[in-house]
């Protein structure tokens, strides 16, 4: 059993003035551990609505998640908040780091959570900055003095401070340019080359490239999927390989 | 005009929670303006407006005591050339015990018949009465109805010179002079038999009344100085009393002013919070809804047209609470009013008074107008773009406060004084009103305490002690040694009270005092010391004051045709005879009058301080001296009654500055909060992202808090303690307390410090469980 997450079922529905939105719909998946998932689609088809779901962040309306062998439908929304602090790390693309802490803080306010251990908090809080190469100098700046790169990989020295069993990123480049977003990218495939689980939400080909398995979703279905793992040998491969699938899914 | 109430409308639906708190505070703020109003402009008044119907005049002085000879026509011909009108009656006059709510009471008592109510001037009129009861009957004071446990139809024992009359209360008097126990006088109307009897009692205590209208520029005092020398010369050893109508006035109003300067006190503190929260709601306000700001300048609206709407808003709020604050002040207004009444004994219907109504309806409107436009000119500066960008950084991360890595403390409590830093202005509006509030529950629990629980006799009184009995001078003497003799009995002081003048210009109500040393109140002197020699005086704060008198001066004190200029040794505080009084040896008032035939006023301790001790010492005097007798008094007995009104006045003080507290700091920190989450409603959507839960942010939103209470409770508990009784100099200055030394109860202080604490902290918590309905998704996605 090599799966950290399965659902079963999984549908989710907004009912906006008597309109009702099928968002995801009979979702059956299963993301294995070390695997960088990445979920494409089109706009609306439910990327975010999935990575949120399985995340514990939002609440499915009808189906089964299980999270570490834990079903986290059944948890109240404090209960999910005690599990997404041990089991889950968060990179958004509008980065939400809280603004009046500083870099160092934002990444232990989350570090302090998961651990009572201070010293041992701080030490990998420190060595966690160092592996996004965030200088130290910037550490003790607040997130408006620092470029959104920098602020991007803080956030994902927040996200990866607790060793989450899986990292959730919704469109972590989005927000930046390309020298930065690459910056970003690279560090995110450091850590799953470490072992890290990832499943990134984007919308763009170049940073699906960095992933080993695409999830293509479309109209609250998964569509397709590509087991990119098989290209390692070059980028090039690996950019041929996604663009034919996402070709063939209509991209 | 329609798009201003559309933008109104839109601006009150994105605030209906603030609107709600807002409309709240100054609905507190106008009801306690309204009640303080109306007393002040009805419940106040009425004590002068009874005294116009009653045909006052200006005053009224009563001659008792050696009044033999002294003729009606004596009197008229001193007196005729500076009144314009008149009116002389005799009648009996005595000081005496008399039932009184919880205890007794010691009434200065006029007794006539029905006559009283034919009176030419300054007549008596009968609020109620039962006409079935025919015989041995009395009618007393208002008073005794309103706040003294009377009805018509109870027994009523009245004591005069040792033998006392059953009667029955067959209804109740409004008088313009002799109606309330703090002007000193009652007037008790009897039926014919009873009076008669009395009358013809060998000594009756009989005195001549006469109320008087003065000729145009006619002085008061001066005119009454004149009159008591004038008589002194016909009928020297007479008791010549004066009592200016203002001065019972005044003292009839005493606790009306007290309600009214402490509500007054009240709503001037809940204005100074609502402009607090005014300035602090409107800023988030904009804070907010920048966007939308910037979206309505876009499209073309101007500062002055997003201005008006929002103006428009806040007005129609003070409007709603102006209306709300002053329905419920009518709807309290009997309860107050009828303390306020109470104390003065005279009949009150309530009814709609426009004015008071109008001046605090505009107050609260003009007060929001004014501090909505001031606050509002910020938003002139804001340019549309800026706008539309969020471009107003209102907070400066300057400073890392709390750094996580540094602290030792937990994250909770690490997070929350970040947040405290963060929120800084709102702290510091929650610690200058829980202060506030501390220092008022403060000022609540010292009434309480100093009038209720341990009333503070010698801040009250001139001086306290057991008991008084007074025996006429063939048998002081001999009296004297008979009261030393008894068992448990200690301090004999014999102390009289004589009028003395300050040329022709004042008077003073003179204790004179065989043993200045023997007193126990030596409080009464605040500065300086009570005098030693013959030639000393001291004379009373305010009076001083008045005529620019110091320490160390020299005045001239008069009595008759005698005058002696005497040495002030000190200063003196007093609450009686319009704060008016000295103290004098009885060595030295020998160089202005002859005491040798004045009654001996013996006041003496006892050792078990208890109403029943007293009384069987008083009931063994009265044994052996009889008629020699001429008063007595239990003073423990006269505290428990005297005080029944103020013990009522300081318990609903307390009451109210803590119920009001609670209310403000309530509606105060349900704002902040509020304000506080929606400012940090971003950052607290990320802390539950990452993993936070609502218990972890509700409790470092109340801890956020906690150290500005925390904080504030001591330093304004610890000031208030040190600075209560100079507040209270304020307001008892102007009835003649110049150094308050009420006693403040520091267990009381401290269950207020750690009530405030827990109830802020509490309310905090409450407010905060708001953070539960962040939900991190939603948060996320909507941004």
């Amino acid at each position: 059993m090599n799966n950290i997450i399965e659902t079963k079922k999984l549908c989710k529905t907004y009912s906006t003035g008597g309109v009702q939105q099928h968002v995801l719909r009979n979702i059956d998946l299963e993301i294995r551990k070390g695997d960088f998932t990445i979920l494409m689609g089109p706009s609306g088809a439910g990327k975010s609505t999935l990575l949120y779901a399985l995340s514990g962040m939002d609440k499915p309306t009808l189906g089964e998640i299980r999270f570490c062998d834990e079903d986290i439908t059944k948890k109240n929304s404090d209960q999910l908040a005690l599990f997404r602090r041990k089991h889950c790390g968060f990179v958004f693309q509008q980065t939400y780091l809280v603004d009046s802490m500083s870099v160092m803080d934002n990444v232990l306010s989350a570090g302090f959570l998961a651990d009572n251990d201070r010293k041992s908090v701080i030490t990998k809080a420190r060595e966690v900055l160092k592996s996004v190469d965030l200088d130290e100098e910037l550490w003790d700046k607040f997130p408006t003095q620092i470029s959104g790169g920098e602020a991007q990989r803080a956030g994902i020295a927040r996200a990866l401070i607790n060793k989450p069993d899986m990292v959730f990123a919704d469109e972590p480049t989005g927000a930046l340019n390309s020298k930065t977003g690459k910056d970003v990218l690279d560090a995110l495939t450091r850590f799953n080359k470490d072992g890290q689980s990832i499943i990134m939400v984007t919308h763009d080909i170049v940073s699906a490239r960095r992933g080993n398995r695409i999830l293509y979703l479309k109209d609250g279905e998964i569509a397709g999927e590509l087991d990119l793992g098989r290209y390692v040998s070059g980028d090039k491969e690996r950019h041929t390989a996604l663009r034919d699938f996402l070709g063939g899914m209509g991209w | 005009m329609n798009k201003m109430l559309l933008l109104t409308k839109s601006h009150f639906r994105k605030n209906k929670g603030t609107s709600v708190g807002l409309v709240s505070l100054m609905l507190i703020a106008a009801m306690l303006l309204s009640l303080s109003l109306v007393v002040l402009f009805d419940a106040y008044p009425m004590a002068r407006k009874e005294a116009e119907r009653l045909d006052s005049g200006d005053g009224f002085f009563r001659i008792s005591e050696g009044i033999d000879g002294l003729t009606d026509e004596k009197i008229e011909e001193i007196i005729e050339d500076d009144v314009s009108r008149y009116y002389i009656y005799r009648c009996l006059n005595y000081i005496t015990q008399v039932p009184f709510a919880d205890g007794t009471i010691t009434a200065n008592a006029q007794i006539y018949d029905d006559r009283a109510f034919s009176k030419e001037m300054g007549n008596s009129e009968i609020v109620t009465e039962d006409t079935s009861i025919t015989s041995d009957y009395i009618y007393l004071p208002y008073q005794f109805y309103t706040s003294g446990g009377v009805d018509v139809g109870d027994q009523f024992v009245l004591e005069i010179q040792g033998k006392k009359y059953d009667l029955t209360v067959r209804g109740f008097l409004t008088t313009p002079y002799f109606g309330c126990n703090n002007s000193g006088s009652y007037e008790f109307v009897l039926d014919d038999d009873t009076y008669s009897g009395m009358v013809s009692v060998d000594g009756a205590p009989e005195c001549i009344l006469v109320i008087y209208e003065l000729k145009d520029g006619v002085e008061e005092s001066r005119f009454g100085i004149r009159v008591n020398n004038d008589i002194v010369t016909v009928a020297p050893y007479v008791n010549f009393q004066q009592m200016p109508v203002e001065s019972v006035i005044s003292n009839r109003t005493f606790i009306s002013l007290i309600i009214v300067i402490s509500f007054l006190v009240l709503s001037g503190v809940v204005l100074l919070v609502v402009l607090f929260m005014l300035t602090s709601s409107i800023s988030n306000y904009i804070r907010e809804n920048i966007k939308m700001l910037g979206a309505l300048k876009a499209i073309g609206y101007t500062s002055s047209d997003i201005r008006v709407s929002v103006t428009l808003l806040f007005l129609m709020l003070s409007c709603i609470g102006a209306i709300g604050g002053i329905v419920l002040s009518y709807a309290l207004l009997p309860f107050f009013a009828q303390m306020s009444i109470a104390q003065m004994g005279i009949p009150y219907s309530i009814s709609f008074l426009p004015v008071p109504t109008l001046i605090v309806f505009s107050s609260i409107v003009l007060f929001t107008a004014i501090v909505v436009s001031v606050v509002l000119i910020r938003i002139s500066k804001i340019e549309p773009i800026v706008a539309l960008r969020s471009g107003i950084e209102s907070h400066s991360f300057r400073k890392n406060h709390v750094r996580l890595d540094k602290t030792s403390m937990g994250l909770d409590m690490s997070l929350a004084m970040k947040t405290m830093f963060f929120n800084i202005k709102q702290n510091i509006i929650t610690f200058i009103v829980v202060g506030i509030m501390v220092f008022l529950c403060t000022l609540g629990l010292l009434m309480y305490e100093n009038f209720s629980v341990h009333p503070k006799v010698d801040m009250l009184t001139f001086e306290y002690c057991g008991g008084i009995a007074a025996f006429d001078h063939e048998t002081a003497e001999d009296a004297r040694e008979f009261l030393e003799e008894q068992e448990g009995v200690s301090n004999v002081r014999n102390m009289i009270m004589v009028y003395f003048y300050y040329g022709d210009e004042d008077k003073l109500m003179t204790y004179v005092i065989d043993d200045l040393s023997a007193l126990n109140n030596v409080n009464v002197c605040f500065e300086g010391r009570l005098p030693l020699y013959d030639n000393e005086i001291a004379v009373s704060g305010k009076f001083a004051s008045a005529h620019g008198i110091k320490v160390g001066d020299t005045i001239p004190m008069s009595y008759g045709d005698e005058t002696f200029d005497y040495l002030i040794t000190g200063f003196i505080q007093t609450t009686n005879n319009g704060g008016k009084e000295a103290y004098m040896s009885a060595r030295a008032a020998s160089r202005i009058t002859d005491l040798s035939n004045a009654p001996a006023y013996y006041y003496f301790d006892t050792e078990t301080e208890t109403e029943e001790e007293v009384d069987r010492i008083l009931t063994k005097c009265e044994d052996k001296y009889g008629e020699h007798m001429i008063s007595k008094m239990n003073f423990y007995g006269i505290i428990a009654g005297s005080l029944t009104t103020f013990k009522s006045v300081a318990t609903t003080m307390l009451v109210s500055m803590c119920v009001i507290s609670v209310l403000v700091i309530l509606l105060v920190m349900f704002l902040l909060v509020k304000a506080l989450i929606l400012n940090k409603r971003k950052d607290y959507g990320i802390f539950k992202a990452i993993g936070f839960t609502s218990g972890n942010l509700v409790l470092q939103t109340a801890l956020s808090f906690t150290p500005s209470i925390v904080i504030s409770v001591i330093l304004s508990s610890i000031l208030s303690y040190c600075y209560a009784n100079k507040f209270m100099n304020l307001i008892m200055g102007a009835f003649g307390i110049v150094k308050s030394r009420f006693d403040i109860p520091i267990p009381g202080v401290v269950m207020i410090a750690i009530g405030m604490i827990l109830i802020s902290f509490l309310l905090a918590i409450f407010e905060s469980r708001k953070v539960k309905r962040i939900e991190a998704y939603t948060l996320l996605v909507a941004e």
